[in-house]
């Protein structure tokens, strides 16, 4: 599996710099949403200023390094047919789409980490002091955060075996998650009864989640608790993708000839 | 090698007809018909046969394929691929087997056919030295050398399919399935195509099963034909004996110096008249007969006496139900 693994991610990173335009519009283009929302805070309320712009800034490391874009891709391949030559090989489809999410996100780890630095030098309000163990705790749930969203985005993208144009049933969970992950605004400035559903849906633990830990806004208890949650969620969605993917296989109808 | 009994597969198609008014309905009434793509198809390939499958669009060629590959659940009958049932998606099934599919590539398209070549490598555990070797020969026999570092989309739809060929082949699979593999190919590149898998064949005892709506393709490589349509085999045995069968004349075309007038039906089904030129088709045993009357009566420039062209036949054969073959 390591050699598999070795030839996925070598491919996938020769594939990546054959799309460098692409990837840096795609990367960049993704930051002008939480870019704008955090003027419109900041706005409302002024003297919030300095931690509206590290939480919001946070959001955009945490939303690159959790980003997931399987489903468009298996809406696609399976629309068109070429999922068959995946389903053929002697390797699980996932297998590629993890090699690739695994690819661009250290690409954007590499290029993320470096720009947060200088900024820090420059904006005092993006200096943080945690202890190596919550920062330890804060890569964990990114990393978990990566995967629930990732098999989130997968398990949809699967529902092309049955539905055309699935990435729409995907754009409604997106809106959702919008709200209910933290992205539009901290999840504490959400009323309290979204409060308290967003505790136990999975999409705070997409983006919400890693930004409390490094912010110190969850307790020792809370995150325990939220890394729980998490874990039940990836249990969950392991669970429908492996039921999702067999009834998908029977189901198939292999398009185009 | 392979078995398949009595498979069926039907589908469940959405009829909607054409007109804004039915697309409102639809929208919560939807209408069903099932379709059956596939109905009682039996046969055997044995190890080392290259078989070609014939039939019109949609007559169930390649669902059949899908399913021998395991892309596609049956909905009856027994397929065994090997010791396997496709559907199963057995690695060891995989390992075994491969499918080229002439309108889906397999090669990834941004990149050079090597990184897919790589790829497939780890994928199907192949090591270095095996890895070489199979790619050595089929660089030579498939003239790659000078594509393998081109990104595949810049690549012609020939040379596109002769990479195809390898990726499908490095793990060195018993069983190829090939559907279409000489679609929209120039006529120099199809017999490339062609030469190289009979070579191939021979070589390794590869079994194929072929699509093609080339008769070229066919004649050129099988023995054996299946002819499917409406979803059931109509023919399976030798390709020879499906032109006796449905071909049991010639094509006797005789230019004439001045066209005589009588009645061709005496002598055969007229095909063509032109500026003198006269095509029949004239049964068999009666051909010698009616050129020596011909060459005695008239005043003949010209005679020329062949089987009818192969398309002619199998044209017939999807027109007509064929009893079985030998």
């Amino acid at each position: 599996m390591v050699r598999k693994y070795v030839a996925l991610l070598r491919m996938k990173y020769i594939e990546m710099l054959a799309y460098r335009l692409a990837t840096i519009v795609w990367m960049t283009g993704a930051i002008t949403q939480p870019l704008i929302t955090m003027a419109v805070w900041m706005n409302i309320d002024p003297s919030q200023s300095d931690a509206f712009f590290f939480y919001f800034m946070a959001v955009i490391f945490v939303e690159r390094m959790t980003s997931a874009w399987d489903v468009w891709e298996l809406d696609r391949e399976i629309r068109e047919g070429t999922f068959s030559n995946y389903i053929i090989r002697q390797l699980h489809p996932i297998h590629w789409a993890i090699a690739e999410n695994v690819v661009y996100k250290l690409l954007f780890l590499v290029i993320l980490v470096p720009i947060w630095a200088v900024a820090a030098l420059f904006a005092p309000a993006l200096r943080f002091d945690i202890s190596g163990g919550q920062l330890l705790l804060f890569l964990a749930a990114v990393l978990l955060g990566a995967a629930l969203r990732f098999l989130l985005s997968y398990t949809c993208g699967l529902l092309g075996f049955w539905v055309t144009k699935v990435a729409a049933i995907y754009g409604v969970l997106e809106v959702i998650s919008l709200f209910l992950s933290g992205r539009i605004a901290p999840l504490e400035m959400l009323p309290p009864f979204l409060q308290q559903w967003s505790i136990f849906l999975p999409f705070r633990y997409m983006i919400g989640f890693p930004i409390d830990i490094i912010n110190k806004a969850a307790n020792g208890d809370g995150i325990m608790k939220g890394f729980v949650i998490a874990l039940i969620w990836a249990a969950v969605f392991i669970i429908v993708l492996q039921f999702v993917w067999k009834a998908g296989l029977k189901k198939n109808q292999a398009v185009g000839g | 090698m392979i078995e398949v009994k009595h498979l069926h597969k039907s589908f469940r198609v959405h009829v909607r007809k054409a007109g804004w008014l039915d697309a409102v309905r639809h929208l919560w009434k939807r209408e069903y018909r099932v379709v059956e793509a596939v109905k009682d198809v039996s046969f055997t390939i044995e190890k080392g046969e290259i078989v070609g499958f014939l039939g019109p669009n949609g007559a169930g060629k390649t669902t059949t394929m899908k399913m021998l590959a395991g892309l596609l659940h049956p909905t009856s009958g027994e397929i065994k691929v090997g010791e396997y049932v496709p559907f199963e998606q057995r690695a060891e099934f995989k390992k075994m087997m491969s499918l080229v599919m002439g309108q889906k590539s397999q090669l990834i398209w941004d990149i050079p056919p090597m990184e897919t070549f790589l790829v497939n490598k780890a994928i199907y555990d192949i090591d270095d030295r095996a890895f070489r070797r199979t790619l050595d020969e089929l660089v030579e026999l498939l003239e790659l050398e000078p594509l393998l570092t081109k990104p595949t989309r810049s690549l012609s739809l020939g040379q596109r399919m002769r990479c195809e060929l390898a990726a499908a082949l490095l793990h060195r699979p018993a069983i190829l399935f090939l559907d279409e593999p000489t679609i929209g190919l120039d006529v120099h590149t199809q017999e490339k195509v062609r030469r190289f898998i009979a070579d191939y064949n021979r070589e390794h005892q590869t079994t194929i099963l072929l699509t093609s709506h080339y008769m070229g393709d066919v004649t050129a490589l099988c023995d054996r034909i299946m002819i499917i349509n409406y979803g059931q085999l109509i023919y399976d045995g030798e390709l020879a004996v499906l032109t006796e069968k449905l071909a049991p004349y010639k094509r006797l075309e005789v230019q004439f110096a001045e066209v005589p007038n009588v009645r061709w039906e005496d002598y055969g089904e007229v095909a063509e008249i032109e500026d003198g030129n006269v095509v029949l088709r004239v049964m068999r045993e009666k051909v010698a007969e009616v050129s020596a009357h011909f060459l005695q009566h008239f005043r003949v420039h010209d005679i020329n006496i062949q089987d009818p062209p192969m398309e002619e036949v199998i044209t017939r054969a999807f027109q007509e139900e064929v009893p079985h073959g030998s």
